[in-house]
């Protein structure tokens, strides 16, 4: 507590009310920073590095990258990621892999970028979608590779 | 000048003539329309008040505020009482049942009653007789009962707290309020709110009048008003950060619906009575010389004036809530009893003296 | 200026004269690419393993008070209970000296798995009083001579010790659909003079205590914390806090993962410091494997931990505004964190949960824009600091609610082991970044801010000077962030040599640790976090005594705590 005097106490009070109250009337006029979401759905636009939600990405011929080798299963800690995937033989007779279902957990991930760090093929990535809430929770189990794709060949 | 009276005049005529009702037949029916304004105005100022502090608020926070209901929010308010309506009124156990409920009607009895104090135009005065500053300082009293009845039959310790705050905070800056009264009393001699009125609109407002007095008296009714209506940074009893919600923890619905009406109002009721005892009530800016400006003035109804004046101060008291942090209770204590206690017996004094020397406008 | 340079310089030379937990060695290991693939055995033992003495339980007391009465061992810093499953319970203890900086390990083996008995300690740091009742709910070891033997975290209702390796948790504790019972008395175990132990009961509070509950719901608690307060009128008698509201087992759940999965945890641990969580435990791990990060990686990590620094004062101006009513300023904080949390997002993909920092160096690269929007943001925060003191600072309400409210003296806050600004406050120089410099801070220039005052205004001004000096620290390193790899290659199984480490950094809120205890798996053997927050809520009850209820707030606002980091 500093020494002030009776008079001086209150001067030295009001004078540092009508500063806050500068500032705030100041702050009246300026700029309201409000993201007016959803009416900004359009132009908002999330960075490139955010991590929404787990995707495979797809080419036009509807092939992916991934191989099934379940190298992001080991690596997710929370078991968000089932890769199911079967053997089969190839034409020239090589026993060989492939994937048939990649499950992916959004509701327990959280989103540490172990599994596509470990990804050899860079088959998966983080997308920037963030709408991501559904009515049920089993819903937020999504299969990542869609009907019908296949692995893309090597060129 | 618009006289309201020439409507309650006609008024009363028509029902005793035209309708052919006996003297107290009308003045029954008159009473029943009366009470039907005021709770739709009441009702009508608690919504707008609402909606004014959270957009107020809202900008000195960079903020916009509501933004979804209606164009720029302006619904907003009425789905959030539609919703007060529709929600359940919780009773719990172990509390007192009776007092409980009696409360939130307490306090919003108060503030409905003196919102019928307020004068709204020449002539349209609800409740006005001769001792009515009184009649405002006694019936505004009955609120804090409602408050520690609330607390104390909630059976929480949170609420019992809050009330007991309320109660200490309330009582002692009813002393301030009513010495700032005594003090415009001393410049108006009169205690009746229809001539305090009058008064200024003839001699002119008395925050001009009464100048370096009045203008002291007007900022410490301010902080007093603004401590007795329990809001920032004087809002110990409900202090969010500390007690949840103080006093009113326990209500749910309208109950505690009530209890947020009668925030607004008394906000206003402190508003208006600023503007009714120094800002010259319903009259008219007149500046004396200038006889074209006065007539254009004095063109704009005296309702209008009274509410513009009673809302100026309103954005007065919103602009210290939104930047002030809260007190402690012994702080709010020692701010009464240690400042405002001494300046407003002393600006009484000084105000007497002026008045007694004739150095007033 | 100079003399700060000489402070760091002395420091310096103090640190390198501890036998344990040196400073973030420039001088340590060859990069980690190079080195052949075999199962991790750093050539030179790792910078930060630690070497404790061994104690018995029976001289234990006496050695701990004469390492405090004649050592001047005045801080503990942590004490780590451990399962070494046949071997025994060991109960790890750090301790420091303030002023040489020298440090002490002591570990304490018991074998006696049935009732294992260890002296207390609480008689000679207050903060004990603490950390034993967090061994003694974990792994069951009782402190002879403690006060208040309760459980800290579990529900009193707990069956058996969850840390240990044999517990069988699951089995023993179904969920259960009754409320928590809390018990209005605590246990002291006292050992008799023919070696028994008599438990005897203390009550928590008295007859006459008007007790309320401030949380665990609770707007100014911070999250989930649960004081029980007892009054006397307005007026505070004592604080009982309870904890464990929110404890999620995070060091038990770290022991069945694998490394690079354990980072993923800190970040939730104090949410204001993630970065600074993260960088500590990244560091405790490339030390022991006696990795060698890049210049790059360690000027990157510096700036993001002050940038991580500046969001958590900003964070604790706005929320401090906030318990004290003035909602205005508490949004212009907001306002401004929004800048430092867009740098974040942009560079690390996330805003609280960042995930950046990782074992060998940093997720990606700095992006692009990073330094263009730091350089930016340096400005545009030493404009509004201004603002903040306009509104808040100088106030006069906030003034008279903070000046010689919730005081500790220096004494006070070493024994309760307060770190970080709430320290500061106090007088104590405890800064691990002048202290012990680690990743950067060498090469930058900056002042350890203190004050003397030890109340809650100076506990305040701390954090607003540490946001000018941070931006300091940033301005110096952002123009010249060398070149280099920002992550190094790492074995896809990462695997750490035998033995005990030990790294901390300095976190937002004070000396964050990491200590691991290794057997050479891919999982730590123990992994215990040295909170930052569990002193600052140890140091409630002192400094809230006699305080209102009203300034129970202020000072909670002040000393700053994060609840999940108390509560891991």
């Amino acid at each position: 507590m500093e020494d002030k005097t009776y008079i001086g106490g209150i001067a030295s009070g009001i004078k540092s009310l009508a500063t806050g109250l500068k500032t705030t009337m100041r702050e009246f006029f300026t700029p309201k920073i409000t993201e007016q979401y959803p009416e900004n759905r359009q132009t908002n636009q999330m960075f490139e590095r955010f991590r929404g939600s787990l995707t495979m990405p797809h080419n036009e011929a509807n092939e992916h990258k991934c191989i099934g080798c379940g190298l992001c299963q080991m690596a997710c800690p929370n078991g968000s990621i089932k890769v199911s995937s079967e053997m089969y033989e190839t034409e020239d007779g090589k026993k060989k892999k492939r994937l048939v279902k990649y499950e992916y957990d959004l509701g327990s991930c959280m989103f540490c970028q172990l599994c596509t760090n470990a990804c050899p093929h860079g088959a998966i990535a983080f997308d920037q979608s963030y709408e991501n809430a559904v009515f049920n929770r089993a819903k937020l189990v999504k299969q990542l590779n869609r009907e019908g794709s296949k692995v893309a060949e090597k060129k | 000048m618009f006289n309201f009276t020439t409507i309650t005049n006609w008024l009363h005529s028509f029902l005793t003539t035209t309708c052919g009702f006996a003297e107290w037949g009308a003045i029954l029916t008159e009473s029943v329309l009366v009470a039907l304004v005021i709770i739709t105005l009441y009702a009508v100022f608690a919504i707008a008040l609402i909606y004014m502090e959270r957009k107020v608020c809202a900008f000195f926070q960079c903020r916009l505020g509501p933004m979804r209901v209606g164009k720029w929010g302006l619904l907003q308010v009425f789905s959030d009482v539609f919703k007060m309506l529709t929600k359940e009124i919780i009773s719990m156990r172990q509390t007192d049942q009776f007092l409980h409920n009696l409360a939130p009607f307490l306090v919003v009895m108060a503030s409905m009653i003196t919102f019928a104090c307020l004068p709204w135009n020449q002539g349209a005065h609800i409740i006005d007789f001769n001792v009515g500053v009184f009649f405002f300082l006694a019936i505004s009293s009955i609120g804090v009962v409602g408050i520690l009845l609330a607390g104390w039959s909630s059976n929480n310790k949170f609420s019992l707290i809050g009330a007991m705050r309320s109660g200490a905070q309330i009582i002692s800056y009813e002393l301030s309020i009513g010495l700032t009264m005594l003090a415009m009393i001393c410049l108006t001699g009169t205690m009746s709110f229809s001539e305090i009125c009058n008064d200024q609109y003839v001699n002119g407002w008395n925050i001009v009048r009464g100048h370096v007095p009045a203008v002291i008296a007007f900022i410490i009714y301010l902080v007093a008003g603004n401590a007795e209506c329990n809001r920032g940074p004087f809002d110990l009893p409900e202090c969010e950060s500390e007690l949840t919600a103080g006093y009113h923890t326990e209500y749910s619905g309208m109950h505690f619906g009530y209890y947020y009406l009668a925030e607004y109002l008394n906000l206003f009721i402190c508003a208006g009575m600023a503007s009714t005892i120094f800002l010259g009530g319903w009259a008219p800016l007149q500046i004396a010389g200038l006889d074209g400006f006065n007539a254009v003035m004095a063109f704009i109804p005296g309702a209008v004036w009274f509410v513009g004046k009673a809302f100026f101060v309103v954005f007065l008291l919103m602009w210290l809530r939104w930047t002030f942090p809260r007190l402690r209770i012994d702080q709010i204590l020692s701010l009464e009893w240690k400042y405002l206690i001494p300046f407003t017996m002393v600006n009484l004094v000084l105000m007497a003296l002026c008045v007694a020397m004739g150095w007033t406008f | 200026m100079s003399e700060d340079l000489n402070k760091t310089a002395q420091s310096q030379q103090a640190a390198s004269a501890t036998p344990a937990a040196k400073p973030a060695a420039p001088a340590a290991a060859k990069p980690a690419a190079a080195r052949p693939a075999t199962p991790a055995a750093p050539a030179k033992p790792a910078v930060n393993e630690m070497k404790p003495k061994q104690v018995e339980a029976a001289k234990l007391h006496d050695e701990l008070k004469r390492l405090h009465d004649q050592e001047g061992m005045d801080f503990l810093l942590s004490l780590t209970g451990v399962d070494r499953e046949d071997d025994g319970l060991a109960v790890v203890y750090q301790l420091e000296n303030t002023t040489t900086l020298k440090q002490a390990i002591l570990e304490c083996v018991v074998t006696d798995r049935e009732n294992p008995l260890v002296p207390s300690a609480a008689d000679l740091w207050n903060i004990a009083c603490t950390y034993e009742r967090e061994v003694y709910d974990f792994y069951g070891i009782k402190f002879t001579g403690h006060p208040d033997m309760r459980r800290l975290f579990m529900r009193e209702d707990w069956v058996g010790y969850p840390f240990r390796k044999d517990d069988e948790t699951e089995k023993n504790n179904p969920l259960r659909m009754t409320n928590e019972p809390l018990s209005d008395t605590t246990t002291e175990y006292v050992l008799t003079e023919d070696g028994k132990v008599e438990a005897v009961e203390h009550a928590i509070f008295q007859e006459d205590d008007y007790v309320i509950n401030i949380g665990p719901q609770h707007p100014s608690t911070h999250g989930v914390l649960h004081f029980r307060v007892a009054l006397e009128g307005e007026r505070i008698r004592k604080i009982d806090p309870v904890l464990g509201y929110i404890h999620r087992g995070v060091e038990k759940i770290s022991e069945k993962m694998t490394y690079p999965q354990t980072l993923a945890l800190t970040d939730r641990l104090d949410y204001l410091g993630a970065m600074q969580n993260r960088h500590a435990l990244c560091m405790c791990i490339e030390q022991a494997m006696g990795v060698e990060v890049s210049d790059r990686v360690q000027v990157i990590r510096t700036i993001m931990d002050e940038l991580q620094r500046i969001d958590s004062h900003i964070l604790f101006f706005s929320c401090l505004c906030q318990d004290l009513g003035a909602t205005t300023a508490f949004l212009y904080g907001f306002r401004d964190r929004e800048k430092i949390l867009d740098i974040f997002e942009e560079t690390c993909g996330g805003r609280l949960i960042l995930n950046y920092n990782t074992i060998g160096g940093v997720m990606a690269d700095i992006h692009p824009n990073f330094v263009k929007r730091v350089k930016e943001f340096i400005p545009y925060m030493r404009k509004n600091i201004q603002e903040y003191h306009d509104i808040f600072t100088g106030n006069v309400i906030f003034q008279n609610r903070s000046k010689g409210v919730g005081v500790l003296s220096k004494e006070q806050v070493i024994s309760f082991g307060c770190t970080g600004g709430t320290g500061r406050a106090s007088g104590w120089h405890n800064d691990l970044r002048k202290l012990r410099p680690y990743a950067a801070y060498d090469r930058v220039q900056f002042n350890e801010v203190t004050r003397t005052e030890g109340d809650s205004f100076a506990r305040y001004m701390i954090r607003l000077d540490e946001i000018l000096e941070s931006l300091h620290i940033i301005e110096q390193l952002i123009d010249n962030i060398p070149e280099g790899n920002f992550r190094e290659k790492m074995k896809p199984i990462i695997k750490l040599p035998v033995g005990q480490f030990y790294s901390e950094v300095e976190g937002s809120r004070g000396r964050f640790g990491v200590y691991i205890e290794s057997k050479g798996d891919k999982s730590p053997y123990r992994l215990h976090y040295r909170s930052t927050g569990l002193p600052l809520v140890a140091v409630m009850d002192t400094a809230c005594k006699d305080n209102m209820i009203a300034d129970l707030i202020t000072i909670g606002g002040t000393v700053d705590y994060v609840v999940p980091d108390i509560d891991r």
